[in-house]
Parts: C-alpha cells; structure tokens; sequence
C-alpha cells in the first residue's frame, strides 16, 4: 500500500501542476484589453494603455510571469487582485470569503448526509410503499425542476411566510437558516435516490438471503449487512464533497448575497483577474485531486477485496 | 404424526401473487423427514424444491403466501407462523440451510468468521471471545485448515470449495436438528462435490442431523441419501427409499425421469428424453399434471387428480397405474431392467413379491 500511496501522490502532484500551468499559460493568451475597464481603455492613449499594462506585470514573458507566480507561492504569496479587488493580497480576499463558503457547505454536508441517508433508508426498506413514493415524488421534483426556479421560490415564499430577511446577514442567525436550506435540498435527495438504489440492489443479493437463514433478525441484516455494504460506493465520494464545499454555490449565494466564493472565479475570469484566477484553479485542482485520492483510499478501507497495488487499478478480486 | 418424523409437511400449497396473476408452486406437497435419515428431494428446475425449502424457514419472497397444509416441526406448524419473532426460534437455530453457490452466499465485506460468529454469538448466547472459539472450532470441523487465520480473511480469499465448507461452518455452528441442503454442490467443480458431500455426511452423523436435500442429480441422491422424494409441478409424486424409488419406480413421471438418465440408456439406443414442457402453475391444473406429457396416460389423469398409493409399507406414489382398475402398462425397458436388477439382488422373494403385487 505504501508505494502505491506515494506514486498516486506522484500522479497528483503531477496533474497539479498541468492544471495550473495551462490555466496560467491560456490566461496570458487574452487580449490585454480585458485589462481596462471599457471607460479606462477609451480614456487612455497607446502610450498610457502599455505603461498600465507594465506596470500591472502582464507584458513580461509568461515564462518569467509564471516564475514571479511560483516564488511569490513559495512565500505564501499569491499575489494581488487586479480587477476586482485592486491591490488586495488575494490571500486576503480568499481568507474572507472561503470561511462563508465552508460554514454554509459543511452544515448543508451534514444535513443532506443525515437527513439523505435517512430517507433513503427509510425508502429502502419501505420500498414501493408510501414512504418510499412521497420520496420518490420528492427526488424528482428536486433534481428535475431547475434549482434556480425553486430556489427562488423558497426565498420568496418562505421569508414572507415566516418573516425572515431576505438576504443574508452575518449578525443575524436566522438568515443563516433557507440559505443552508436550500443548499441541502439537491444533497439529501442525491443520498436519498442513492442509498435507496444501493440498499435495494444489496438486499436482493444471496449472502442476504443467507445472513436471514442464519437467524439474524432483520433489523440486524439491514444494518450490519444491507446499509453497510450499500454505503461503501457512497463512500468513495465523501473527500471530495467535504473538500469542494469551499469552492461555495454560485447561485444560493448570490440569491441570498452571501459575500462566499461562490462566483469569484466565474467574476475574476471575467474581468480577467489573472491573479485570483491563477489562485482559485490552484486551489480547487488540489482539493479536487485531493477528493478523488482520498475517495480511492477510504474505499480500500471500506472493502477488502480492492487491493491499490500492481498497475494501479482497483481490481475486485474473485477467487 | 409418527414419532419417528422430525419434520411432516401434509398437502402443503404455496402461491405467489405476480402481476395480478396467481402462480400456485406448491400444490398439495406432502412429505416426511425422519429422525437422523437424509432425505433427497428431486425434480427439474420449477418444480418448486426451492420454494419448499423456503417455506421450512419462513423465507418465502415477500408476494409469496402459505395458502393451505401444514409443516409440523417438534408439535409445531410453521405454516401458521406469521412473526418474525416466531421465526427467529427456527431459522439458523433448530433449522439451518446451505444454499446453491457458495461464491455468492457470503458477504463480502465481511471477514468469514465474522459471518459464522455472529449467527452462533445470536443463538447460543455467547460473548464474542467464546463465540470466537466456537467458531474456530467449528471451522476446523469443516475441514478449513489454519482456522485461526482463515477466520480473519474474506471471501474472497476463499476458493468456491472453501467457501462452501465456510457456508456449512455457519449453518452448523448452532448445531440445528434439521439441515436444508438447496442444491449445495452444483456450482462446485465434479472434484469438490464429493468431498463436499463426504463433509456433509459426517457431519450429520456426528451432530445427528436430519438432512433435507434438494438436487437434480440423481448421482448425488444414490451418495448421500436414504430415502427420495421425486416433485412434479408442486407435487411430490413418488417418496421411497432410495432402492424403491430407483430400481422399482411407479410414477410414469420417475420412470420419465430415470429412463433420461444416460447412464441408463442402450448404446446404440437414441437417449430418451420427456417431451414438452411442464404445465404452467398460472393455471389451474386438472388431473395428472404430467398427464399431457405421458405417452401412456390414461383417461382418467386428465380428469382427476391421483391420489396417493401405497406401494410399500416405505414407498407410495400418485399415479392411477396403480389403481386396481388400472389397466397393465408396462415401465419403459430401462426401468424394467432397473427392476429385474432389484428382484435379482433381493433374498428375500416374499418382500420383492409385495412390491411388485400394487401393478396388478
């Protein structure tokens, strides 16, 4: 297990670097009118427009640019906004929006786990009951209505219902609530069909049928058999969710204006903020190859017959 | 109920409800298990030997119901159990069963002592340190060797022969008075079956077991069994030692059966093999139901059902040959080959004489 672990490391480590070198390289293929404001590029002459853009460092060689990029990383540095925040060490912008970000995501994570891996095992076991239609019906609406539409409602309906502020406000717990609402909505539904679908596949299997001929009562084959062995594929994901939650939702926060990162990057690419989009792609290319090691690693942990070794492929092994 | 039974199934009937149709698969199955003997019950695939099984632990699918009939078990009729509670005091605990493939039957995230461990933990009511030696124990009983280490591994670890003895490790761990053995060894290689079945043998001799078996291959019946029960569509049609059933069979279906058996063909001779199919159990079926496929059948199998004949003392089949109004019709030669063996090796005439007197 041990090489393996350090050759996937490798590999990451690897896949990193691509990422980030050609999101920095395609970034420097812009036209550097992307750099102006409209008002600013109509303003200024040739001669002002290349001093801005020197000044801004953007008319080196991308070869030197990606040096300034990687020693100033080395400091813990990744530079400052140009754009968006102007002058603003983009660490600065970052340590300020991604703790609304990772607040909402992991409560939501909680939720839709707890509630999500509820109901689907409450459809699982009352399968083609009434529990498991009213489920079902839920399921449905949730992932096939666009989010947007019912988002929008919730917001809507459910302040002027209760009396809730609209929008988000950092001082007011009350306003936290429909945002981590809404953002729960589309999860517990994905663990619910899942898990429902997973349980469901297990319990026609045959070492089902035979832990029940041992004797075991059947709460005790659901839990120690069925829901164990249907939440190993579930598993594999978890990494990733906890880790990209940072990365926020560009719709639930710009619906409740919450100040997250949701829609930064989106914004930076925009307005060309190479710096903020230099240091977002970094970030998420580690958290989310980091999501898929873990996944592979916590799988080994949960099922024994995929062993991490040889060529690299989870092998299921059959006697 | 004969003290001697362990197990008395009376005209047994089981539906399933599919798709708004009812499929009757048990349709008056009767039969009995003797203290300490092995029982073998055949027929073809359909025949309901599975759900029969099913039936002992309550293990019918959840559209499948008991309609009529009765299995009683130790002054008990499992037919009218209906919680699981009731049936928590039988299943893996006074009746175990092994099921078909091996490979499958285990769970395989779960190391295979584990597996043992926690059904003889459940019934015997032991902690897990003693359950762990029990287990062990067992384990090497079964011919698994290094149990220690072998408790720890996976099934996957296991080859398919392994795996089958770790099947029969958890079935016996809390020494059951019945085991149902649903076709244990057909997924296994020709070179593991017999040790498979050896296994089981000692082990019912040892733990003084009566043995359910379901198989279709009549090679396994004449290795393990004493007695035979040959189902037709939901029925048992003919039950017997295995002597009487194999060399002196009565029931136009068993002749059916046996005369299919390559072994007893003729070289030269075009194997026989039962035409048609078996009826379907979405119907209601009248008279005979192997009736349509019997060249010889009588008026009366369309009409009315057979009922059960006493051939001997230990062996009785459903077929109106042998009724006394029947007309003579003889087996096929197979079969009276089969019988002429019989007679010949049997000393005593007077015992042959009665066997054959139920064809006049």
């Amino acid at each position: 297990m041990g090489p393996y672990v350090l050759r996937r490391l490798g590999q990451s480590l690897f896949t990193v670097v691509i990422v980030v070198v050609s999101v920095f390289m395609l970034l420097r293929l812009m036209p550097s009118s992307g750099y102006f404001t409209r008002e600013d590029y109509v303003n200024m002459d040739a001669t002002a427009r290349t001093a801005y853009l020197r000044n801004m460092g953007v008319l080196d060689n991308p070869a030197i640019q990606f040096g300034h990029f990687i020693s100033g990383l080395a400091k813990a540095d990744l530079g400052r906004s140009i754009a968006i925040y102007p002058r603003t060490p983009v660490l600065t912008i970052l340590a300020e929006k991604a703790p609304y970000s990772l607040w909402f995501g992991l409560a939501a994570l909680v939720i839709s786990m707890g509630l999500g891996l509820g109901l689907g095992v409450l459809m699982a076991r009352q399968k083609d009951k009434v529990a498991d239609g009213i489920g079902t019906v839920y399921v449905t609406i949730v992932r096939a209505i666009p989010s947007l539409i019912w988002l929008f409602l919730i917001q809507q309906w459910v302040t002027g219902l209760l009396g809730w502020p609209m929008v988000f406000y950092g001082d007011r717990p009350v306003s936290w609530i429909l945002p981590t609402a809404s953002l729960s909505l589309s999860g517990i539904a994905w663990y619910a069909i899942w898990l429902r679908r997973f349980m469901v596949d297990e319990e026609n299997r045959d070492y089902v049928r035979f832990a029940t001929s041992k004797g075991l009562p059947r709460r005790r084959v659901m839990t120690g058999h069925v829901l164990r062995n249907a939440l190993v594929p579930l598993v594999q994901y978890f990494p990733q969710q906890v880790l990209l939650t940072i990365a926020g939702s560009l719709l639930i926060e710009s619906i409740y204006s919450i100040p997250g990162m949701g829609g930064l990057l989106v914004n930076a690419i925009r307005q060309q903020d190479n710096p903020i989009v230099q240091a977002l792609v970094l970030l998420y290319s580690v958290l989310g190859i980091a999501g898929v090691f873990l996944g592979d690693i916590l799988m080994m942990l949960v099922d024994p017959r995929i062993k991490l070794e040889g060529s690299g492929g989870a092998k299921a092994g059959k006697a | 109920m004969s003290a001697d039974n362990i197990l008395e199934v009376s005209d047994l009937r089981v539906s399933f409800s599919l798709r708004g149709k009812m499929l009757t698969a048990l349709r008056g199955t009767s039969l009995e298990l003797r203290r300490g003997e092995t029982l073998a019950v055949v027929g073809e695939s359909g025949s309901g030997k599975s759900v029969l099984a099913k039936t002992f632990l309550g293990m019918l699918d959840k559209n499948g119901r008991v309609e009529s009939g009765s299995i009683i078990f130790d002054g008990q009729d499992l037919a009218r159990y209906t919680t699981e509670k009731q049936w928590l005091g039988i299943r893996g605990k006074r009746i175990a069963m092994i099921f078909q493939d091996p490979m499958t039957a285990l769970n395989p995230l779960k190391t295979v002592g584990e597996q043992i461990r926690e059904a003889a933990a459940l019934h015997r009511g032991l902690d897990r340190r003693t359950s762990r030696l029990a287990v062990i124990e067992t384990l090497e009983r079964v011919g698994i060797g290094e149990p220690e280490l072998r408790y720890r591994q996976f099934p996957h670890e296991f080859s398919g022969g392994m795996r089958q003895r770790a099947v029969i490790a958890a079935a016996v761990a809390c020494r059951p008075e019945v085991l149902i053995c649903d076709e244990p060894t057909t997924a296994l290689d020709v070179t593991v079956q017999a040790q498979i079945l050896d296994l089981i043998k000692s082990l019912q001799r040892d733990l003084h077991m009566s043995v359910l078996f379901i198989t279709h291959d009549l090679g396994v019946v004449a290795s393990v069994a004493q007695r035979v029960a040959v189902m037709y569509s939901g029925q048992v049609v003919e039950e017997g030692s295995v002597e009487e059933v194999f060399y002196d069979p009565r029931a136009p279906y068993t002749w059916a059966l046996l005369a299919s058996l390559p072994q007893l063909g003729v070289k030269g001779e075009e194997l026989y093999s039962i035409k048609g199919t078996p009826p379907s159990l979405f119907k209601e079926i009248r008279g005979d139901a192997f009736a349509p496929r019997n060249p010889q059948a009588l008026e009366v199998d369309f009409v009315e059902e057979p009922p059960a004949f006493p051939v001997s003392p230990t062996h009785w089949a459903r077929t109106w040959l042998l009724d006394p109004r029947a007309p003579c019709i003889e087996a096929p030669r197979s079969i009276m080959r089969l019988r002429e063996r019989l007679s010949k090796a049997r000393k005593d005439p007077g015992r042959a004489g009665k066997a054959s007197g139920g064809e006049a």
